[in-house]
């Protein structure tokens, strides 16, 4: 472990996140993880300053939590996941004694809230509405197409479905026939409904304190749910103005003062920015892994900067970066999903092997030689990054992959 | 340095493969810093990205020289950790072959990293606080003796089928043989070859091979003289070149066009030549079978006694049998079967032709035709360059000239094997009846307690449908003897205790006792009354506690066999052949293991000797004491009082007890000690 700062504050980790612990035990706070606990003998082996908890629905025992990790001196909690969202906002209340960050953590946990809050502050969304059956989204899908003025036969445009509570890709659906509705499960109701945009779209990272952006990071997805680079191509950004501008404008519509936000955008032909939603977490896809590639900092560290009320200004200015002026290079990564039906192993195609830009993957050999049918995004079968000068080159790179297989 | 440079063995290096790997050097550095910079707990996470990087700089020539640059930092920064490969001071050389072509590039890669770092070890360039110098060479001479025909650029079916992995394996050792020398290689592979064959096993192929690899190796490698390469060139020489005139490998149509203009004393001297190799080694060269057979029409003298380099015995052999030699050598011993020469051989020296059965059993081997399902498997396990029947003749040449050659291959059939075995030592008139029924009616006709049994009505065995990867006679007989042993099995089933107390002396002959002692309760698997069964054994076996009687057959007896750790391994069917001092004075129990290498470490200090401590070919032995604390079951004779054991003094039964209690019956200790 490395030797802790008294003076600077102790945080506890909502989540059992193996990067997360390993990079903030490097790190000069004093910490605790908070995790289920199947992970505490793990802990105790490894040193692992550890409170057992389950984070199921939260309920009245988040002040029991709160209370003990407050007699223990914790300063803050950080989520890591989104489960631990509405915990660390239910914690933090009691910590800070700010009891509004239990209110703003629900807004970021529904997803249909966070859609009217950011409404109501002026932020550009598309057409959205709640569902909470199959009769709702086939409705919502019809009326969407009549605006459109689609006749009978014509081809649906699609509408997304996304799942109330969880995150990312995961229980994202792509809605196009009455057929797609049936295959969606009885559990991921209730959901939000969207319009689709046509665009571009793109993710922001963005640490904050004292309610400004200390760091903020733009990551280009090449096809959303199979990969993503930063920083970003010059082409987008050129918006990076119009990008803080809004994320100035959610930092105040959310009231947000401290910690990490993770928006998704639309820039459409027109030139709009659509917020799509916004997390208060880490975002998946190992984004910041891609980050520290890029920039050389720890993300996780960073949130933990970001959330300790002892930071000050010097330490966070010295801690972050110039956004692209300081970044060695363009980090990407690709999801690998399989193409054929039947697999039998795992092959790194020999283009991908030989490109200059190729780094390593972290995908493993298939167990199940059946591959499963696709039904949401976000069941790829690991990753495999890349890192290289031209962000053109690595976009096109990463789109390539697609047509790809990994697996044969 | 202009556009391209030249490697050491003038291949050229272009620009795009500098350039490629300088890129995934650089690429590796980013993986080893993530993993150094890792907590413990979290070194799994990053790993994989390192090894995927090593995976790629092991397809290109030159990226060995940056994963042995960077072995020592990998290992420092974790790249081992959670692995058996973290202690570096345990690893098995044995296993890095198949390591090396695993199908996971992801292990390919590991061993690689570790071998790396064992060379920068050996070499002085990196230190690792478990691993010594001296070790880390150690281990990869052994790994390049194990794996010398990968060096070597010889492929067969098995490594084609492997092609790029093979490749890479082939890559991997050659840089390390480069880079450490082959003349330690040498060493170990002689030392090893040397110990394989003064067990004198009749399977010789895997020794051949190693051979054969070295005679490769000297040639093209070349090495510094000393010891390590004198003992080699004796082994090759053997093997390729063992007289005057087959010195320089000529090929044998050379060889004999040279010998037929040569006078009787150059003959004469061939011949000598020819049998010291033979009886110095236990290998017959091929020139030396083609001599044989060719002496056979030289009339101006018997050659054959002098190549076969018989004793008083073989040689009164001889001169009675010498029509039915002269014939055995006619059919047996041919291209596909030299080692033919060296079982016949002895036979003679064993005068078993004496016993009366003997000479017109071995005429009737001599006419035999196998059948049926028999025939096709010899073929199988031999191929058809001679007649299945030739194989099995030169088969029963060698399994009744060295009984205790047997071996069960990768064989779960340590009972038959062990019964051909004694039949051979004692019974080769049984044996070979044995072998006619096989392959007449591809059946053997056994009794249990008056029951007969078939083996052609019973279902496979153990063995399936029998093994094809050990000597002939095993091939034709093991199938069935397997499945007449496990028939016997379930004809005691109902029975209190080991059913091998009524099966051996049914299986075997009348010679086993009836009588049996065991170790363990059979119900509960735990120890019981093992001091009783101490003594016991002690009053059975020991010169000095039953009244001084040899062994005269020998004993069927199960052994709890243990690995290097003493951790129990399984039961295993041994023969104990005697039990005497050796010349240090130290009392020995001499025996038999169907295993193919008797040389075993069984953990706690007890290491077989097949050489060196008064063992015959063939011959395993351990200290009285050790060997009793590995046994578990042995034959007695149900007459003998059991008063002399009570003789056994209490000091001598204790380190024995300890011994098993710490190896194979760790866990089997009774609730009370009975």
């Amino acid at each position: 472990m490395t030797e802790k700062n008294p003076d600077k504050g102790y945080v506890a980790i909502l989540g059992w996140s193996l990067n997360a612990i390993n990079a903030v035990d490097q790190f000069d706070r004093r910490y605790v993880v908070v995790a289920p606990p199947w992970a505490q003998d793990y802990c105790v082996q490894n040193d692992i300053p550890f409170v057992p908890w389950d984070f199921d629905r939260l309920n009245e025992r988040s002040y029991e939590l709160a209370q003990q990790l407050k007699e223990m001196g914790v300063d803050v909690a950080i989520p890591i996941f989104e489960e631990t969202v509405e915990w660390a906002g239910a914690i933090n209340a009691v910590l800070l004694d700010q009891p509004r960050l239990l209110g703003q953590a629900m807004l970021f946990r529904d997803k249909s809230l966070m859609k009217r809050r950011a409404q109501l502050g002026g932020i550009r969304v598309g057409v959205f509405e709640e569902a909470h059956d199959r009769g709702d989204v086939i409705r919502f899908l019809k009326r969407v197409n009549q605006t459109l003025l689609k006749l009978d036969g014509d081809v649906n445009d699609p509408i997304h479905f996304k799942a109330f509570d969880k995150s990312g890709t995961a229980g994202h659906r792509v809605i196009r026939t009455p057929e797609d509705v049936d295959n969606i499960p009885d559990d991921e109701f209730p959901a939000l409904l969207e319009s689709h945009l046509d665009g571009w779209e793109f993710a922001v990272e963005a640490w904050i304190k004292n309610g400004k952006i200390q760091f903020l990071n733009i990551s280009e997805y090449v096809t959303l749910g199979y990969s993503v680079f930063v920083p970003a191509t010059p082409e987008l950004e050129q918006h990076r103005a119009r990008i803080t501008e809004q994320i100035e404008k959610l930092i105040e519509t959310f009231e947000i003062d401290f910690g990490f936000i993770h928006p998704e955008y639309f820039l459409t032909s027109d030139n709009t920015l659509y917020f799509g939603e916004v997390a208060y977490r880490p975002p998946g896809f190992n984004a910041l892994e891609l980050i520290e590639r890029a920039y050389g900092f720890n993300g996780y560290q960073g949130l933990v900067v970001a959330f300790d009320p002892k930071t000050t200004q010097e330490e966070l200015d010295a801690f972050f970066p110039t956004p692209i002026k300081d970044a060695k290079g363009h980090a990407g990564c690709f999801g690998v999903y399989p193409r054929r039906r039947v697999v039998s192993r795992l092959e790194i195609p020999e283009e991908t092997a030989n490109h200059p830009y190729f780094e390593f993957h972290e995908l493993a050999d298939p167990r199940e030689q059946k591959v499963a049918k696709r039904s949401a995004f976000g069941t790829h079968w690991g990753l495999a990054y890349f890192f290289g000068e031209d962000a053109h080159q690595l976009r096109d790179l990463l789109k390539r992959q697609e047509e790809l297989d990994y697996y044969i | 340095m202009t556009s391209s440079g030249t490697a050491p063995e003038g291949r050229e290096i272009s620009n795009d493969s500098r350039a490629r790997i300088a890129r995934l050097s650089d690429t590796l550095n980013v993986a080893i810093e993530r993993l150094e910079r890792a907590r413990p707990f979290a070194k799994l996470r990053f790993q994989r990205a390192v090894l995927d990087v090593t995976a790629r700089l092991l397809q290109t020539d030159d990226g060995l020289d940056v994963i042995r640059e960077q072995a020592t930092r990998m290992d420092a920064a974790g790249i081992f950790a959670g692995s058996d490969w973290d202690r570096p001071e345990a690893l098995l050389p044995q296993l890095v072959g198949g390591t090396l072509v695993s199908e996971d590039p992801v292990f390919v890669a590991l061993e690689a990293v570790s071998l790396a770092r064992f060379l920068a070890v050996a070499n002085g360039e990196g230190r690792h606080e478990n691993l010594h110098k001296d070790m880390a060479r150690h281990f990869l001479t052994q790994v390049m003796a194990l794996n010398l025909k990968d060096i070597f650029g010889q492929s067969d079916e098995a490594s084609r089928a492997l092609g790029d992995r093979q490749a890479v394996k082939r890559r991997l050792l050659n840089y390390i043989s480069d880079h450490i020398g082959l003349t330690d290689v040498l060493g170990v592979l002689v030392t090893e070859i040397w110990r394989l064959l003064e067990q004198r096993s009749v399977q010789v192929a895997v020794a051949k091979d190693m051979i054969a690899q070295i005679a490769i190796a000297l040639n093209e490698k070349g090495t510094e003289p000393g010891s390590e390469r004198l003992g080699a060139e004796r082994l090759v020489s053997a093997l390729f070149g063992p007289t005057v005139a087959s010195l320089y490998d000529p090929g044998v149509e050379a060889y004999l066009d040279q010998i037929s203009h040569f006078d009787e004393a150059a003959l004469s001297r061939e011949a000598m030549g020819f049998a010291r190799a033979m009886h110095d080694t236990g290998l017959v060269s091929d020139y030396h079978a083609a001599f044989l057979v060719w002496a056979l029409d030289y009339g101006d003298r018997p050659l054959v006694p002098e190549a076969l380099g018989l004793g008083t015995t073989g040689l009164d052999c001889w001169r009675h049998y010498r029509r039915l030699i002269e014939d055995l050598i006619r059919t047996a011993v041919t291209p596909a079967t030299p080692q033919a020469a060296y079982g016949l051989t002895m036979l003679l020296e064993r005068g078993v032709l004496h016993h009366a059965p003997m000479v017109p059993a071995l005429n009737r081997a001599l006419q035999q035709k196998v059948q049926g399902a028999a025939r096709e498997r010899l073929m199988l396990g031999f191929g058809e360059a001679v007649p299945p029947e030739t194989h099995l003749l030169a088969g029963i040449l060698q399994v009744i000239g060295q009984p205790l050659g047997v071996g069960q291959g990768a064989n779960p059939t340590c009972q038959s094997a062990r019964a051909i075995s004694m039949w051979a030592l004692i019974e080769p008139d049984f044996l070979l009846h044995l072998i006619t029924q096989a392959s007449e009616f591809d059946a053997v006709l056994m009794q249990f307690e008056g029951v007969p049994i078939n083996s052609s009505d019973l279902p496979a065995g153990l063995a399936g449908l029998g093994p094809i990867d050990a000597d002939p006679v095993s091939v034709l007989l093991v199938s069935h003897l397997d499945r007449i042993y496990a028939e016997m099995g379930r004809l005691c089933i109902g029975r209190e205790g080991d059913p091998h107390r009524w099966i051996n002396p049914q299986f075997h002959g009348w010679w086993v006792s009836r009588d049996c002692a065991v170790a363990v309760d059979v119900a509960t698997g735990k120890l019981s009354h093992y001091d009783r069964f101490l003594r016991r054994f002690f009053a059975t076996y020991h010169p000095h506690h039953n009244g001084d009687r040899p062994v005269s057959h020998p004993q069927p007896a199960g052994i709890a066999v243990t690995d290097p750790n003493e951790h129990f391994v399984g039961w295993h069917a041994i023969a104990i052949l005697r039990v005497s001092e050796d010349q240090a004075g130290v009392m020995r129990v001499y025996f038999y293991n169907p295993n193919n290498d008797s040389g075993q470490d069984w953990g706690g200090g007890v290491v077989v000797s097949t050489s060196g401590n008064g063992e015959r070919y063939g011959e395993g032995s351990l200290e009285f004491g050790q060997f009793l604390s590995r046994v578990y079951l042995f034959h007695d004779d149900p007459l003998r009082s059991t008063g002399a054991a009570d003789d056994v003094p209490e000091e001598a039964l204790a380190p024995i007890h300890a011994q098993a209690v710490s190896s194979w019956a760790a866990d089997r200790l009774p609730e009370v000690e009975g």
